[in-house]
């Protein structure tokens, strides 16, 4: 059963065609990946799904709703990482994920916050502030905040963008094992196409703001005569 | 559906969500000395400042200078903080590049305003509290003096303050980051027009017919009424009050479609880039 549907969404700005007549779906506990060149229109179609940018035209449907109509029940059940965001610097790691517990509306806020700072192994950082972590620690952080209400949908915006390998690979690990115990639904985007053959069960390659290709990474593959992904990646990249 | 958040539409999600933006905000100021000694820095400068000018004026002696002079500086800064506290909530998520973390959560941009607005007045409240023990300190100037109006008084500035907060937020919403001088000086326009330290009177005619219709202008001619010895002139406030309704509807329509357009034009996404 899909819980994300994007249908024939569209996005312009001024004379640029972000996006255009795009439409995707991600199956509930899928691991969903978004490839595609710089300016292919991977975050405008993110940031289209949570809300942040309002498309010119199609329809987006969360859990049965639409988040045009239903914004507040949506978002709830949705959450959002990326290396191109950051929390409250002056804020103390525990503080920063008590106060999304909260605007999450979490029942039990520090029954939760001490869960995921458990899961996300931060209790040496717990008393830290934001501003003093490493950007290792503060991707942790950020994916401890992503967790926060349970998503059912779990939105990453290269996630391991600003980490070494060695991060990387720790936080990869993390968030297949999340997936696996939780069921959350991801969708993910990245530069790294190892990381999205490890993690992802359907790719939606993105070329000119369009999905091109779908499917697994050994079904693209053997669509494009291609020995991997980074290959295929090279060719859709290049026409 | 999972349990382990509130139905996100109930009362008690809005309340936690409301609460949430309260909590991040104090708990951002308790670990920032600096803007703790802010709070508070400005405010008694400014009252130091007007405190030893009064202080010669009524030597020279020119009359209720003191008690008009201290009332007005400490009314002043209920205004001038009602705005910025806002405005400045709202630029901390986008200098710390936490507004989209906010934005993509289920905080409503009602909440999110009711937030600010509750932690700014927790700020105002501190500020004009330690001023008010300064001025009485310092000037036996107390701020009792202004009798029943006090209240009604400081309402109509905190409100006005929020009004004009927005409107630099929609601001920036509309133009982005470098609009972010429009939030922290639009209050100061107001300065000039509002009779703050001398009556609209002294303006210019064209002036004095739009200090009328600044809600700050009848407070502070009411200030001066009731340190005179007069009645507090509640058929001004009842006008200075309905502007604020006005006003406040107006800036409330402006934040809205500013965040739309945000929405619109992707400017959301490029905040903090």
């Amino acid at each position: 059963m899909a819980i994300l549907e994007a249908a024939h969404l569209a996005k312009r700005f001024g004379p640029v065609t972000a996006v255009h007549d795009l439409s995707l779906t991600v199956g509930e506990g899928e691991v969903a990946g978004l490839l595609g060149p710089n300016g292919a229109g991977k975050s405008t179609t993110l940031h289209m799904l949570l809300g942040l940018i309002t498309p010119d035209a199609g329809t987006i449907t969360m859990f049965g709703m639409e988040l045009a109509r239903h914004r507040i029940e949506v978002l709830s059940r949705v959450n959002f990482a990326a290396s191109y965001v950051d929390l409250p610097g002056p804020l103390l790691v525990q503080e920063v994920l008590d106060a999304f517990a909260r605007l999450y509306a979490v029942r039990r806020p520090a029954a939760r916050v001490a869960e995921m700072i458990e899961l996300l192994e931060l209790g040496p950082l717990r008393r830290r502030r934001v501003m003093d972590l490493s950007s290792g620690q503060r991707t942790r952080v950020q994916l401890a905040k992503a967790l926060v209400n349970a998503p059912q949908l779990l939105v990453l915006d290269e996630p391991t963008a600003n980490l070494d390998p060695d991060a990387g690979d720790r936080i990869r690990g993390l968030l297949s094992r999340v997936a696996r115990e939780s069921g959350s639904a991801m969708l993910i985007t990245s530069h790294n196409m190892r990381e999205v053959e490890r993690m992802c069960d359907r790719i939606h390659f993105m070329a000119e703001g369009r999905v091109v290709a779908a499917g697994s990474a050994e079904e693209l593959a053997g669509r494009y005569g291609a020995e991997d992904l980074e290959e295929v990646f090279l060719k859709v990249a290049r026409g | 559906m999972t349990t382990l958040t509130l139905p996100p539409l109930s009362l008690a999600a809005r309340r936690s969500r409301v609460l949430g933006v309260v909590r991040r905000d104090f708990a951002a100021l308790r670990r920032s000395p600096i803007r703790m000694f802010e709070i508070l820095f400005w405010p008694t400068v400014e009252l130091l400042l007007w405190g030893f000018v009064t202080v010669f004026l009524q030597s020279q002696k020119v009359p209720f200078v003191v008690a008009f002079l201290i009332g007005a500086v400490l009314l002043w800064q209920v205004l001038q903080k009602a705005s910025n506290e806002i405005s400045i909530a709202f630029l901390e998520d986008i200098w710390s590049r936490n507004l989209l973390n906010v934005q993509v959560s289920p905080l409503s941009s009602v909440e999110y305003l009711v937030g600010l607005v509750l932690f700014s007045l927790g700020k105002v409240a501190f500020a004009v509290a330690v001023m008010a023990g300064l001025a009485y300190a310092l000037y036996g100037f107390g701020v009792t003096s202004l009798g029943v109006g006090l209240v009604p008084f400081m309402g109509v500035l905190l409100m006005l303050g929020w009004s004009l907060g927005l409107v630099g937020i929609a601001a920036v919403l509309r133009f982005g980051e470098n609009a972010q001088v429009i939030a922290w000086s639009l209050v100061f326009v107001v300065q000039p027009l509002a009779g703050i330290f001398y009556p609209v009177s002294v303006l210019p005619e064209p002036l004095q017919a739009v200090s009328w219709f600044l809600p700050a202008s009848h407070v502070f001619e009411g200030m001066r009424t009731v340190m005179a010895g007069g009645a507090v002139p509640w058929d001004r406030l009842a006008w200075a009050a309905g502007l604020n309704v006005a006003y406040l509807a107006a800036t409330l329509g402006l934040f809205a479609w500013a965040l739309s357009y945000a929405r619109r034009h992707g400017k959301l996404s490029r905040f903090g880039d």
